[in-house]
């Protein structure tokens, strides 16, 4: 997947870059709407990651830009608003999606991946992994070709799990991903862990390889080799 | 009481006490001017006698009908004409009448004279009489034709002063527009106007300072706290020990907390500037319905027993989002602090919304319940912002909520006092912003 980050600050343009070409994504960074313009001028992306607050102009601009020159691309909204004006012109304006600051990395990831495969024509939208299916339209998961019997918070947990393969996730970040974030409620924590348990204990009844490793102190990682 | 009729009472005050006055006055003058006439008559009269005593003719003995006594004296008085006034009963009309006698003094021929003559003159009683009367039907006109044209011209002066409380009225710092007022030449309602629009634009002006500030405040806030977690999930990924490992965990929730109480002050920023309309009825009990749903798990990891009496079409005006967020809120709250094996009861009816629930008592006066940053037992895993969230929800749309501990049941009440929308007329369609992903069990 070939992104465009349009972000203005240097630290978070950065972590971002490090943490999805780690993914065998191919990132690139544009710091405002100039560098924006041109490079989606030249180049074709799949997905453009737009910090709408950019210093030299609204980036609601560049969206605009990006509707008037016919540019597919999937766009991700990155705001520091969190104002729900924002949120609903920016998705009246052509944006896929969009994400309040300060997000987690894999929650962004997630996004992104959600972004794409909705964006490809033709794609099919079961995600695989090894003897794991995931069927992101009809919400049906199967492992070893058997039906996986999971409720839909055990799905998207799964589903999170697969595109942030190899990734330490906290338990706030998945709690955050379930649940979102408008609950003043870090009890959710042990939420996490019950589903998480589950999770491990119906796919290994279908005989499924448990890849989903426990970080001490930080949360899980889904692992792509077996332990 | 308007302003017409205090208008009016105190006209009808000044009128009342003035009348007295001004009656007794013209009482006084009417009265001194008869008597002064009748007075002149007679001495008059007496002259006449006197010059036909001087001229030795026999003198006239009645005026009209009245006799006139003239007798000698001693000597003349200083004064040459007296006059007297009585009351006397008449016997023939059965009445007392007022008696005018005048007395004149004169040398006629070197013999001293006194000249009394008298007249019947009209009585004060009768004077007064005739003026009450008259008092009566001035007052009765007077006082009516206030009330009529103090109403009918106040309509037309107050006009203006009405167009700007209608303006006011209606005025929403939210909309962005200026206070425009309309034009008067009445001094004070300029004022007034001047006064108003000054207000407003201060207050627009000071609204617009404020919102800037708390969305810079977020802008400001959230980059940081965004790079410093980026950077957290970052180093998480590096080859660290389980030492360092713990750290980054704490620090990691240091920071999920910091994220969580910067969004909720953010969000009750938001609600004091009123910024969420709603713009539409919203299925309430359907929200209420979705947000059980995605709390099902975490009750049933708690063996809490969940009834539910949810009526169908409760509709209620309020923006979707904070319909969320109040139940959530609430919802999540009667899941914490229950007990293993401990109940919830959620009630909703077109009125209210009532959610019971098990659990051991507040630890903190109730009336601190709903204040930012109170927590009943400083369980470490809340911000201590979702009631005060709830609370402010409620003020913005009408609501009013309320707090009981009764029976071992905490019992929290909202009722929605505006008079909630016909459910019948309210069309069945899916509501917009629900729960990201209701959990389907």
């Amino acid at each position: 997947m070939k992104i465009l980050a349009v972000e203005d600050n240097k630290e978070l343009a950065a972590s971002m870059l490090e943490f999805l070409s780690q993914d065998n994504n191919i990132c690139e960074h544009a710091e405002n709407y100039e560098q924006a313009v041109d490079k989606l001028s030249q180049y074709t992306y799949d997905c453009i990651l737009l910090d709408i607050m950019l210093p030299d102009g609204n980036g609601l601009e560049i969206l605009k830009f990006i509707r008037t020159k016919n540019i597919s691309s999937g766009v991700l909204i990155i705001s520091a608003k969190d104002s729900l004006d924002d949120k609903i012109v920016g998705l009246e304006r052509g944006a896929d999606d969009y994400i309040t600051k300060p997000f987690h990395l894999s929650e962004l990831q997630a996004r992104l991946r959600a972004i794409y495969r909705r964006k490809q024509l033709n794609g099919d939208h079961v995600i695989t992994f090894n003897e794991i299916a995931l069927n992101t339209d009809t919400l049906e998961a199967t492992v070893n070709s058997k039906f996986l019997d999971i409720t839909r918070k055990e799905f998207e947990l799964l589903l999170y799990f697969l595109v942030n393969k190899n990734r330490v996730l906290s338990r706030q970040a998945i709690a955050e991903h379930l649940w979102g974030d408008y609950t003043d409620n870090l009890a959710n924590l042990d939420f996490v862990y019950q589903h998480v348990k589950n999770l491990r204990r119906k796919i290994s009844s279908l005989n499924g390889v448990d890849y989903i490793d426990t970080v001490y102190g930080l949360g899980y990682r889904f692992k792509s080799t077996a332990i | 009481m308007r302003l017409v009729d205090k208008f009016t009472i105190w006209f009808i005050i000044i009128f009342v006490l003035v009348t007295p006055v001004s009656m007794f006055i013209s009482y006084r003058s009417i009265k001194e001017r008869m008597d002064t006439s009748e007075t002149v008559r007679l001495t008059d009269l007496n002259n006449h006698i006197a010059m036909q005593l001087k001229s030795g003719a026999a003198p006239q003995q009645f005026t009209i009908s009245h006799p006139i006594t003239i007798e000698r004296v001693a000597a003349l008085p200083v004064n040459k004409v007296e006059v007297s006034e009585e009351q006397r009963f008449n016997r023939n009309r059965n009445q007392n009448e007022c008696k005018l006698t005048v007395s004149s003094f004169y040398n006629i021929n070197d013999s001293y004279y006194k000249i009394s003559s008298y007249n019947d003159v009209t009585k004060s009683k009768e004077i007064l009489n005739g003026m009450l009367r008259a008092v009566f039907w001035k007052m009765a006109l007077i006082i009516l034709l206030i009330v009529i044209t103090t109403r009918l011209v106040s309509k037309y002066i107050l006009s203006s002063f009405q167009k700007t409380l209608d303006t006011i009225q209606v005025f929403s710092l939210r909309q962005r527009e200026k206070l425009e007022l309309p034009e008067t030449n009445t001094k004070e309602f300029r004022q007034l106007n001047s006064f108003l629009k000054k207000m407003t634009d201060k207050a627009a002006d000071d609204y617009s300072k404020m919102k800037e500030f708390s969305e810079n405040a977020s802008h400001e806030l959230q980059t940081p706290l965004a790079i410093i977690r980026s950077k957290l999930e970052l180093f998480a990924e590096t080859d660290i020990s389980a030492e360092q490992a713990d750290l980054i965990g704490d620090m990691q929730n240091a920071i999920e907390k910091l994220v969580r109480i910067n969004r909720s002050l953010l969000l009750l920023t938001k609600l004091e500037n009123l910024e969420y309309e709603a713009a539409e009825d919203l299925r309430f009990c359907k929200i209420t319905n979705s947000v059980l749903a995605s709390f099902e798990n975490w009750i049933q990891l708690k063996n809490i027993s969940l009834v539910k009496n949810v009526d169908k079409k409760v509709s209620l005006r309020i923006h979707p989002s904070l319909a969320e967020i109040l139940l959530t809120n609430l919802l999540s709250n009667a899941i914490r602090y229950n007990w293993e094996n401990g109940s919830i009861v959620v009630t909703l009816t077109s009125h209210s919304l009532t959610i019971k629930n098990t659990g051991s008592p507040l630890e903190i006066p109730a009336e601190q319940l709903f204040q930012r940053f109170k927590k009943s037992n400083q369980c470490a895993e809340s911000v201590g912002l979702g009631l005060a969230i709830v609370k402010q929800i409620c003020n913005v749309n009408g609501f009013h909520i309320s707090y009981n501990y009764l029976e071992g049941y905490h019992i929290l009440q909202v009722e929605f006092t505006k008079s909630p929308a016909i459910a019948e007329a309210f069309e069945e369609k899916q509501v917009g912003i629900l729960l990201d992903s209701p959990a389907i069990v």
